[in-house]
C-alpha cells in the first residue's frame, strides 16, 4: 500500500520518483557526453573555430582535414605518452 | 558546527586508513583480503590530497586564480586550448598512465606485497605527486615551457643539455624495455600475436576513415575500432585452434624482435594520421576501460592476497630480478610512485591547456594519486595468485628450469608449493601452450587480471578470453608508447643531427626521416635484442637500468623545481622538493653502484662480464655458444658504461645546482626568475583573488 502511495506521488518530470528530475538527468548526460567528446579529441575542431587564433582576421582558418592533420603532427612531435 | 563535522569526518578517514595500513603491515601467516589494500590506499590518498597538496598549493606555490594562464593568453585553438579541469585531468592521466605502474609492481611483488605497496602509497604522496604538481606549476608560470627549457634558463646551459640527454637516454631504454615486455608476452603465443597483429590493419582502417571520410570524428571511429579489436580477441582463439594459422602466428623471441623493430620504424616514418594516431585512440579507450574494470573487479571479487608480506628474496637473491630490497624495490617501481617521465607531460601539453592555476592541484597532484592507485591494483592482481605460480611465470628458465616438473621442484624448494600439474592446467585454461618462464610481468599480470575478471563475469569458461583480452590491452598500449616514443626520439635525433648538418634537421626531408628513424630504432632495437638473447630473460638486465634512467630524470625535474623555489624565496619550505630529491639521488646512486660494481654476477654487470670472460678463457663454453657468450660479455660492459654515464650526469647536475643554490643563499648573485609577467585573467572579472588550495 505504501508503495502504491509512493508511486501515486511521482511528479511529472521526475525520474523514478526520486529527487533527480528529468531535466537534471538530461543535463548530467549532456555534460558527460561533452566531456567525453572533449577528452577524446572529437570536439577539437569546434574548439579551434571558437578560439581567438581562428577568429583572427589575419589568419587563414583551417578546414577540418587540415586542422586534423596539423594537430596530429604537432601532438606526436613531443613526449605525449608516458612509461 | 560544520567545522566540527569536517574535522570528525577527516579524523575518521585517517583512523580508517591507519587501521588498514596496520592490517596489511602487521598480518603474519593469515590470508588478507585485497579490500584492505584499497581502503589503505584510498584513505591515504584522501588525506594526502586534503592536507599535503593544499599545503603545497597555498603555502609553497601560492597558486593564484586571478592570474591568466597560458591557455588564456595564447588561446590559438591548437596548442593553447582552455580546457575544463576534469577533461584535462582525463587527458593528463591518460598521458602519464603507461605500462610502468602495471609492470613495476608486478615485478616488485617478488619481495612480498608490503614493501612495494608502502612505496607506492608513500612515494606518490611525498615525491611523485609533488614532482608532477610543482613542475606543472613552474611550466604554467613560464608559458608552458618544457623541462629542458626551464633547466637551461633556471639552472644553467649545462643543466638544460643534461636534461635533453637524459630524455633521449630514458627514451631509448624505455622503448627497449617495453618492447621486451611485449616480446615475452607474445612469444610462442599464436592467439596473442594474432590479436595484436590485427590491431595494425584496424588502426590503418581507422586512420583512413578519420582522414578522408569523417575528419577528426574520433569518437565514432574509436567505437568501431574497439568493436573490431574485441572481435579479434575472440577470433584469436580460432587461429590458435587451427593448425596452419597457429603455425603462422607462433613466433620466437628473435622473430618478434625484428617484427616489432620493423613495425616501429614504419610507424615512425609513415604519416602520423595513418597508423600512430588511430592506434593511440584505440589504446586510450581500451586502457581506460580495462583499468576501471580492474578496479571494479577487485571491489566485486575482493580476492585473498596469497603472497606473504615479505619473501626470502629481500636479500637480493630473487629469481625475477636480482638485487636487495634497498635500492632495487625503489628502482623497480618507478611509475606509480615517482616517474621522471611525468615531468615531460607536466611541462608539455597540460600547462598549455589549463584554465586556472588552481586546477594544477587536481591535475598535477590528483592524477598522480590515481596512477599510484593503478599500481596498487597491479600489486593486488600479482599477489592474489598463488606465489608458486607467480614465480613460475616470472622466473627465467636458467634459474627454475625449462620444464614444469623442474620449475615445480625448484620453486617448491624455496617454500612456495607448486605442482607441475597446476602449471599445465593453468596454461591450458588460458589457452596457452605454456606459462613458464614468461619474464616481464605482462603474462603474470594478465593471469591475475583474468582470474579477477572471470570471477566477476563468465567464470572459468571465459578465463582464456579474459587472459587474452588482458594481454591485448597491455600489448596495445605498450605498442602505442613504442611507436609514439620512436617518433619523438626520431625528432630528437633529427634536432641533434641538424646541428651538425642543417638539412638533416628538416622534419619533412625524407632521407632525414628515414635515417633518423633507423638511428633511434637501431639504438633501442640493440638493447631489445640483447635482452631477448640474455639467458636470464633480459628483464633482470634492462628493467633496473630503465628505473635508474627514469629516476635520473625525476632527479633533474626536482633539481629544477628546487632551484626555482629557492629563487622565489621559498627557502623555509624547500624541503618539500629537496627531501624527495635527496632520497632519489641516494637510491639512484646506490643502485647504479650496485649494478656496476656488485661482486655477485647476478647483480653486478662487470662481475658478470668477468665471470663469462673467465669461462671463455677456461674453455668451459661449448664452441657453438662461444659467439653468443662474447656478445653477452660485450653487452654487460656496455650496460655498465651506460649506467655509469647516467650516474655521472646526475652528479654533474647536482654540483651545478648546489653551486647555484649556494650563491642564491649567500646572496652573492641576484636570482633571476624567468617567469612570465603577471596578467590578470579576463575570464573572472569579479574574482576575489583568494589563493587556491585553502578549500
Amino acid at each position: 500500500m505504501a508503495r502504491i502511495a509512493a508511486h501515486a506521488e511521482i511528479k511529472p518530470g521526475t525520474v523514478l520518483g526520486r529527487c533527480v528530475s528529468r531535466s537534471r538527468l538530461s543535463r548530467i548526460v549532456r555534460i558527460a557526453w561533452r566531456a567525453l567528446r572533449d577528452w577524446c579529441g572529437d570536439a577539437a575542431y569546434e574548439h579551434y573555430l571558437r578560439s581567438k587564433g581562428a577568429r583572427s582576421a589575419s589568419v587563414h582558418t583551417l578546414t577540418p582535414t587540415e586542422f586534423y592533420v596539423e594537430q596530429l603532427n604537432r601532438h606526436y612531435s613531443r613526449p605525449n605518452r608516458c612509461c | 558546527m560544520r567545522r566540527f563535522f569536517s574535522i570528525a569526518a577527516w579524523t575518521g578517514v585517517a583512523l580508517l586508513g591507519a587501521s588498514a595500513l596496520g592490517a596489511i603491515a602487521l598480518r603474519r601467516g593469515e590470508t588478507l583480503n585485497a579490500i584492505w589494500f584499497v581502503i589503505a590506499a584510498l584513505c591515504s590518498y584522501l588525506i594526502a590530497y586534503r592536507l599535503y597538496s593544499a599545503f603545497i598549493a597555498a603555502r609553497l606555490l601560492s597558486l593564484d586564480d586571478t592570474r591568466a594562464t597560458p591557455s588564456e593568453r595564447h588561446d590559438d585553438g591548437r596548442d593553447f586550448v582552455p580546457t575544463n579541469k576534469w577533461v584535462l585531468f582525463g587527458h593528463h592521466f591518460a598521458a602519464i598512465a603507461g605500462p610502468g605502474p602495471l609492470v613495476g609492481p608486478t615485478l616488485a611483488a617478488q619481495f612480498g606485497y608490503l614493501p612495494g605497496t608502502l612505496w607506492l602509497i608513500a612515494g606518490a604522496a611525498f615525491a611523485g605527486c609533488v614532482q608532477d604538481f610543482v613542475i606543472l606549476f613552474c611550466s604554467i608560470r613560464r608559458d608552458g615551457k618544457s623541462l629542458g627549457q626551464m633547466a637551461r634558463e633556471e639552472v644553467s646551459e649545462r643543466g638544460g643539455f643534461i636534461a635533453q640527454l637524459a630524455v633521449l637516454a630514458i627514451m631509448v631504454i624505455l622503448l627497449a624495455v617495453v618492447a621486451l615486455v611485449i616480446v615475452n608476452a607474445l612469444k610462442s603465443s599464436p592467439w596473442a600475436t594474432f590479436t595484436l597483429a590485427m590491431t595494425i590493419p584496424i588502426a590503418i582502417l581507422l586512420g583512413l576513415y578519420l582522414r578522408f571520410v569523417r575528419p577528426g570524428r574520433v569518437l565514432e571511429a574509436s567505437i568501431m575500432g574497439v568493436a573490431l579489436v574485441l572481435f579479434s580477441v575472440v577470433a584469436g582463439q580460432w587461429v590458435a585452434n587451427s593448425h596452419s594459422w597457429s603455425h603462422l602466428f607462433t613466433l620466437s623471441g628473435i622473430a618478434l624482435t625484428f617484427a616489432i623493430i620493423i613495425y616501429a620504424f614504419s610507424a615512425s616514418a609513415l604519416p602520423v594520421w595513418l597508423l600512430l594516431a588511430p592506434r593511440d585512440y584505440l589504446s586510450a579507450f581500451i586502457k581506460a576501460g580495462a583499468i576501471f574494470s580492474l578496479a571494479a573487479g577487485i571491489l566485486f571479487v575482493r580476492p585473498q592476497v596469497l603472497m606473504p608480506p615479505l619473501t626470502r628474496f629481500i636479500d637480493g637473491t630473487g629469481p625475477v630480478f636480482s638485487g636487495k630490497i634497498f635500492p632495487f624495490c625503489f628502482i623497480t617501481i618507478a611509475c606509480g610512485a615517482i616517474s621522471g617521465f611525468h615531468s615531460l607531460i607536466s611541462s608539455g601539453t597540460t600547462p598549455k591547456m589549463i584554465l586556472r592555476e588552481g586546477h594544477a592541484r587536481l591535475i598535477g597532484y590528483g592524477a598522480m594519486l590515481l596512477e599510484s592507485f593503478v599500481g596498487v591494483m597491479a600489486m593486488v592482481a600479482a599477489c592474489a595468485m598463488t606465489p608458486g605460480v607467480y614465480f613460475a611465470i616470472n622466473s627465467p628458465a636458467s634459474i627454475v628450469g625449462a620444464t614444469a616438473d623442474a620449475a615445480a621442484a625448484t620453486i617448491s624448494g624455496w617454500g612456495f608449493p607448486l605442482s607441475a600439474q597446476t602449471m599445465n592446467d593453468l596454461a591450458r585454461s588460458v589457452g596457452e601452450q605454456t606459462l613458464l618462464n614468461r619474464a616481464g610481468g605482462a603474462p603474470s599480470l594478465a593471469v591475475g587480471m583474468a582470474q579477477i575478471f572471470s570471477n566477476t563475469i563468465g567464470g572459468a569458461h571465459l578465463l582464456s578470453i579474459w587472459y587474452h583480452f588482458a594481454i591485448m590491452f597491455e600489448a596495445l598500449f605498450i605498442l602505442t608508447v613504442l611507436d609514439a616514443g620512436t617518433r619523438v626520439g626520431r625528432f630528437m635525433v633529427q634536432e641533434l643531427g641538424g646541428r651538425l648538418w642543417k638539412p638533416f634537421g628538416r622534419r619533412g626531408w625524407m632521407p632525414g626521416i628515414l635515417l633518423s628513424s633507423a638511428v633511434i630504432v637501431g639504438l633501442w632495437g640493440y638493447f631489445l635484442y640483447q635482452g631477448v638473447i640474455d639467458p636470464l630473460g633480459g628483464i633482470n638486465l634492462l628493467w633496473p637500468i630503465f628505473g635508474i634512467s627514469n629516476q635520473l630524470l625525476a632527479a633533474v625535474a626536482l633539481v629544477v623545481a628546487t632551484t626555482i623555489l629557492l629563487k622565489m624565496g621559498r627557502t623555509r619550505l624547500i624541503w618539500v622538493t629537496l627531501v624527495p630529491m635527496a632520497a632519489l639521488v641516494t637510491v639512484t646512486m646506490t643502485a647504479s653502484y650496485a649494478k656496476i660494481f656488485d661482486p655477485s654476477p647476478r647483480i653486478g654487470l662487470l662481475a658478470n662480464a668477468h665471470a663469462l670472460a673467465t669461462q671463455i678463457a677456461a674453455g668451459t663454453i661449448p664452441a657453438a655458444k662461444l659467439g653468443e657468450t662474447h656478445r653477452l660479455v660485450f653487452n654487460q660492459r656496455l650496460d655498465a658504461v651506460v649506467t655509469a654515464v647516467l650516474a655521472l650526469m646526475i652528479l654533474v647536475l647536482i654540483v651545478e645546482a648546489i653551486t647555484q643554490w649556494y650563491s642564491i643563499l649567500r646572496r652573492s648573485r641576484e636570482p633571476i626568475l624567468h617567469e612570465s609577467p603577471y596578467i590578470a585573467t579576463r575570464w573572472a572579472e569579479n574574482f576575489s583573488g583568494t589563493a587556491h588550495g585553502d578549500d
